[in-house]
């Protein structure tokens, strides 16, 4: 017998039977799955089909089927095994559908795959393709994991500056910001909520005994909100004006900017939220010549020194 | 298609996991189409006809004709019956709520995305449904921070990329920092670090190249269909190697370490000071000049020549706007 068709038919037995089966009653009725071999390496065969089981979620259960906790017989809880009903309408799923395939992640995709049986016909064919992309993070189903488990993890990290240390950390929560996902958790060196940039993470996250609650009223969104140049609020603004090529979507790359308004020459001036000592200065000399930081005059000022270190003259 | 290779026989416990995923899909659709199941499930025609036609001799004690799984392949379509017990599906292992929850919690949260809605309350259900032993603390604890602008011409761009329309488009190109007008052929649109871009042939270079969907100023539809030349999406490197491809050099102090997780490298060499050397392959040179204007005394070049010198020209140019 095929062993596919033999876990199969295990699959089946353990559903419809009524009562917990010991293996003898299960060697008995799959026939010949396990009764041309000898008892202990039938019982070894069976083991191993129990683990593959157990290995894609089937909930096998060992319970004691007479007083005395002789005889063990084995038992699938349909409750644990059976998909809840969801009623999802087709936009819903064809929506998950997107989203499982963003991120070349197979066992989303596998997941909406279960969810797929009471899909309306047809609503589902135009969903072939290669999907939507996005980022893939080789750490991101363990944090998800320390965090739904409330854990402490463990590991490497190496700051935007380049320097590596080993973390311990109370797991909090998952944010995402860009293109970027950041575990967010009670630092145990810095006794501090700290945030840790998944792509920054050297190795895998180890899982330590023990963990702790979020504070009330945790976001982790808050803790990786930064203002457009930097982290912290924004006390005051600037005005930066940009040339008609770039003016149009310049703004877009800083978070809360306004258009003040066109000038004669096309240009156009945008006020920004900023203080001093953050990057701002960098950003609009990424657009050479196409943008003019216009007040306050600490802005002019930086941009003017940054320009002479690099030979302006 | 499925991504695994076609000649690696799949182990019994694979085709069995796949089996309980399917089973319930075509108990609950008779007469399936192959093709269409296959598509569906991510698996290849034969093998799920080859899982099907043992499917087809499994079923209950004592194993007789009214016993057995009845799996009905005809004109292409499948009926599988007398497997009620296979009607609904297994449940959702921990990792696969998880990881679903987290790309679903992703992809809702990108601006302007007309499947967000429906994407966020399918999250509700999928969370409602079930519930705390799947997911644990998770749907409480994860967050998107403010994103960006919504890209106004994404909706228009994904509808002719679907339709196969031509369009033409006035496009900001940020590797040679200047907007030019164009017809493009866009087949697939996806997001890579956050940002939007198509996979199209462009007419105006006879080529096949990649926009960013928030540069392209305006989208004119053609009415011109085309053929689909198989141009890759979703996963695909953002650069492509060119013949006249110049190599740049680069030192980067640690406040510009950045730039090596936001560009493509061909190579990567840790110096002391947690400072970083790295190889930038760049077609044209006009955005690494900015890119160095942007960086100022936290990048140093190594090569090419001369490069340094055009840097300092951009920084004249850019200093005369201040007088």
């Amino acid at each position: 017998m095929h062993p596919l068709e033999r876990l199969v038919n295990l699959v089946a037995l353990l559903l419809e039977a009524r009562t917990p089966l010991t293996f003898e009653q299960i060697r008995d009725k799959l026939a010949e799955g396990y009764e041309h071999r000898d008892p202990s390496s039938a019982k070894r065969m069976f083991e191993r089909d129990k683990d593959v089981l157990r290995d894609i979620g089937v909930p096998i259960e060992v319970v004691s089927t007479d007083a005395w906790d002789v005889e063990q017989g084995y038992a699938i809880d349909k409750d644990r095994y059976y998909l809840p009903e969801i009623a999802f309408t087709p936009e819903e799923i064809s929506a998950l559908f997107v989203a499982a395939r963003s991120g070349g992640d197979a066992s989303a995709e596998d997941a909406v795959r279960k969810l797929l049986s009471g899909a309306e016909v047809g609503i589902l064919a135009g969903l072939g393709g290669s999907g939507l992309g996005g980022a893939v993070e080789p750490n991101l189903s363990q944090a998800a994991e320390a965090v739904a488990g409330q854990r402490r993890v463990r590991f490497g990290y190496r700051t935007s500056k380049g320097e590596s240390s080993e973390r311990t950390v109370d797991a909090f929560g998952l944010a995402i910001r860009g293109a970027h996902w950041y575990l967010v958790g009670h630092d145990h060196d810095r006794d501090q909520i700290r945030s840790f940039r998944l792509s920054r993470i050297a190795g895998a996250i180890e899982a330590l005994q023990g963990g702790s609650a979020p504070p009330d009223g945790f976001r982790a969104a808050d803790h990786v909100q930064a203002g457009p140049w930097g982290p912290g609020e924004p006390q005051t603004s600037a005005t930066v004006a940009f040339a008609p090529d770039v003016a149009w979507w310049a703004p877009n790359g800083a978070l809360g900017a306004e258009v003040v308004g066109a000038r004669p020459d096309g240009w156009v001036e945008i006020r920004v939220p900023w203080q001093p000592g953050e990057s701002l200065a960098a950003w609009v000399l990424s657009f050479g010549p196409q943008a003019e930081a216009i007040d306050p005059h600490e802005l002019r000022a930086e941009v003017l020194a940054r320009l002479e270190v690099l030979g302006a003259g | 298609m499925p991504a695994e290779d076609r000649h690696v026989p799949a182990k019994a416990s694979e085709r069995l996991r796949r089996l309980l995923v399917v089973v319930p899909y075509l108990v609950q659709h008779p007469g399936t189409a192959i093709e269409e199941a296959a598509s569906l499930f991510g698996l290849w025609p034969q093998d799920l006809v080859a899982d099907l036609d043992l499917l087809f001799v499994s079923g209950l004690p004592p194993y007789g004709p009214g016993d057995l799984i009845d799996v009905d392949i005809h004109d292409g379509c499948i009926w599988v019956s007398m497997a009620d017990y296979f009607a609904r599906p297994l449940r959702l292992t921990r990792s696969e709520a998880l990881s679903l929850y987290v790309r679903g919690t992703a992809l809702a949260t990108v601006p302007g995305l007309a499947e967000a809605p429906a994407l966020s309350s399918a999250l509700g259900k999928l969370a409602e449904g079930l519930g705390s032993d799947a997911l644990g603390q998770l749907p409480d604890r994860v967050q998107a921070a403010e994103g960006g602008k919504a890209v106004e011409v994404l909706g228009e761009l994904r509808r002719a990329a679907a339709e196969r329309e031509r369009v033409r488009i006035e496009y900001y190109a940020a590797s040679g920092a200047e907007t030019t007008e164009r017809e493009i052929d866009p087949e697939e649109v996806f997001l890579a670090i956050g940002n939007w871009y198509v996979a199209a042939w462009d007419h105006r270079s006879d080529a096949e190249r990649l926009f960013r969907a928030d540069r392209i100023r305006s989208l004119e539809p053609t009415g011109t269909r085309f053929e689909p030349r198989g141009l890759e999406g979703a996963g695909r490197p953002l650069y492509s190697p060119g013949r006249d491809d110049v190599a740049v050099t680069l030192r980067l102090a640690p406040g510009a370490r950045w730039v090596a997780e936001y560009y493509e490298t061909t190579r990567e060499l840790e110096l002391d000071g947690g400072r970083l050397e790295v190889d930038l392959p760049a077609g044209r040179l006009e955005w690494v000049e900015r890119l160095l204007l942007r960086l100022g005394a936290d990048a140093e070049v190594v090569t090419p020549e001369g490069l340094k010198d055009r840097v300092r020209s951009l920084a004249d140019v850019t200093r005369k706007r201040y007088g």
